[in-house]
């Protein structure tokens, strides 16, 4: 069975990646998650220099998922490569290095200071964090600002890029085929939706960032119906996510018309999800008879 | 240090130990090598699996105890398991308390759902302490108080008691006894667990003199140091910044840590 896919130039062993945010920078779950079984991972969202984040409580659960209002915290990157990059470098999948800014500016410079740096695979162009005030999702709101700093990026940079879409737009498809026409190389699709939640004992927000970004099996039909759209308004390939858990939920995807997956939120509670799927996707293939991954990508589009 | 991973293990004996706290007890020989102060992440039927401490620890028995309160669905559900049913745990995770310095006079200090961890510490540590030995315990009323006859079967003079209503003990937090033995003991060693604005009062009461360590509760995401969703305040080599409940923690010196 050919497990084996590619998003744009970027060869993956198998389909099933870790979700950005979810995998911190990759030696944490060490032990728990052998690495190199998966088709790679996109590590935390990346800023110029350090961010802070956002008060605690950070994460919240609700019925089928969970709100997150982690607001981007991490090192900056000069920190991120003196200290993470080493690491990654020694993990034998694809590194995806998720890029995060309040300007366009600020994503030109961690793409920048990243050019000089070996280890990385492909950037991952965060629009759409629902978490930060400035920069983040405002970015991803309208195909014209989305054109705007995925332009600028592209200029800073040969390697391969992906930009990752929200769901809290009125049409996907027009911000995909924007970004698209300026050079992005593939589609993430979804980031978390936009929601919050009330703790009803202390009368408040639950979460110290009052809003957050809702995750997990909740969200899988919005994150399927996007990745859909996008797949009809682009030529460029879509990496699909939100709420997967299970080998079905992978093929679910697939057939929508993405060529790989990350899985985000079932690592909390199962870290052998993502290695469980890849186990038994060659079986699952092989009950639905074809022979690669491949060949269910769009399976499900119109005209197909 | 046991390596932290995912298994399963039999529930030996189910206890109420209070209104609304359960305590079950695991065969798990890899668990029970866990360090006082380290927990589990324990898969319930939601998204997020539920942090909980040790609340013994008999590596000779090959058995580690897990006392929570039932506090939503997820704790509910745990609740309601038996003896010979299995639990999904990942652990042992986090940093634990340190060993305690043996000539130090040693106070364990437990607000409510708090107090379980330091009972570990206890019975794990007690005969290497050769100064005094004290126990504070606090709760909302008499009905909530965990494990005071855990406490006096290990410790054989009085043990402070509070409650907020005074149902039994004094009533009160663990502070009022806490001062009095701050007092007596000015360079002693206090190892604290409780609801936040405890921990504060007795890091405060700690800054003068002597150390304490304290085992924090946040909400937590993945357990392992990945997510950032537990964090608190602490002070860094270049101001504050934040640290994983999950991974730096759950326990810390009490310096180490900013209060709002």
């Amino acid at each position: 069975m050919n497990l084996a896919v590619r998003v744009g130039a970027v060869r993956l062993a198998n389909p099933i990646m870790a979700a950005s945010g979810t995998f911190g920078f990759g030696p944490e779950y060490q032990g728990l998650v052998n690495i190199a079984r998966l088709g790679g991972i996109a590590v935390k969202g990346v800023s110029p220099g350090p961010w802070p984040g956002n008060p605690p409580p950070r994460v919240w659960e609700t019925e089928g998922g969970m709100l997150n209002s982690i607001g981007l915290q991490n090192p900056g990157v000069e920190v991120f490569c003196r200290e993470d990059l080493p690491f990654l470098r020694t993990t034998k999948t694809r590194v995806v290095v998720n890029v995060i800014g309040r300007t366009i500016d600020e994503y030109c410079q961690v793409v920048e200071r990243l050019e000089a740096e070996s280890g990385i695979d492909a950037l991952e162009l965060n629009i759409s964090c629902p978490n930060i005030k400035e920069g983040g999702m405002s970015f991803g709101q309208d195909p014209e600002h989305a054109a705007q700093v995925t332009r600028a990026v592209r200029a800073c940079t040969k390697r391969p890029l992906w930009v990752k879409l929200s769901p809290n737009v009125a049409d996907p498809g027009a911000i995909a085929a924007a970004v698209e026409r300026v050079g992005a190389d593939a589609i993430s699709a979804i980031n978390t939706v936009v929601g919050m939640a009330i703790d009803v004992k202390r009368r408040r927000p639950a979460l110290g960032g009052i809003s957050g970004g809702l995750s997990g099996p909740a969200i899988k039909p919005i994150a399927l119906r996007v990745v859909y759209q996008v797949a009809q308004s682009v030529s460029i390939p879509i990496v699909g996510m939100g709420g997967i858990r299970s080998v079905e939920d992978v093929v679910e995807f697939l057939m929508a018309g993405a060529s790989a997956v990350m899985v985000g939120t079932a690592t909390f509670a199962e870290p052998g999800t993502m290695e469980a799927i890849i186990e038994e996707l060659p079986g699952y293939l092989a009950r639905l008879e074809v022979s690669s991954v491949h060949e269910l990508i769009g399976a499900a589009l119109p005209g197909r | 240090m046991e390596s932290p991973r995912v298994s399963r293990y039999r529930i030996v004996s189910r206890m109420e130990k209070a209104k609304d706290h359960v305590e079950l007890i695991l065969e798990a020989p890899v668990l029970a090598r866990a360090v006082p102060g380290q927990f589990v992440h324990v898969r319930t039927p939601g998204t997020l699996r539920r942090p909980i401490s040790f609340s013994r620890l008999n590596p000779v028995r090959g058995e580690a105890g897990l006392l929570f309160q039932v506090v939503g669905p997820g704790t509910a559900w745990l609740a309601g398991r038996e003896q010979g049913d299995w639990l999904d745990v990942l652990g042992p995770l986090g940093q634990g308390f340190p060993r305690p310095e043996p000539d130090r006079p040693w106070c364990l200090v437990g607000g409510g759902v708090g107090i379980p961890p330091l009972y570990a510490a206890l019975t794990a540590w007690q005969n290497d302490v050769t100064a005094s030995i004290d126990a504070i315990l606090g709760a909302r009323s008499q009905d909530y108080l965990i494990m005071l006859e855990d406490f006096g079967a290990q410790i054989d003079h009085p043990i402070a008691v509070t409650t907020d209503d005074g149902s039994v003990g004094a009533q009160g937090t663990v502070l009022g006894p806490l001062a009095h033995w701050h007092a007596r003991h000015p360079t002693g060693q206090v190892y604290a667990c409780g609801p936040m604005p405890m921990l504060a009062a007795v890091a405060r009461l700690m800054q003068t003199s002597g150390v304490a360590y304290l085992a924090l509760e946040q909400r937590m995401g993945c357990g392992v140091g990945a997510c950032l969703a537990c964090v608190v305040m602490a002070n860094g080599p270049e101001g504050p910044l934040w640290r994983r409940v999950c991974h730096d923690g759950p326990v810390f010196r009490a310096e180490e840590l900013i209060w709002s």
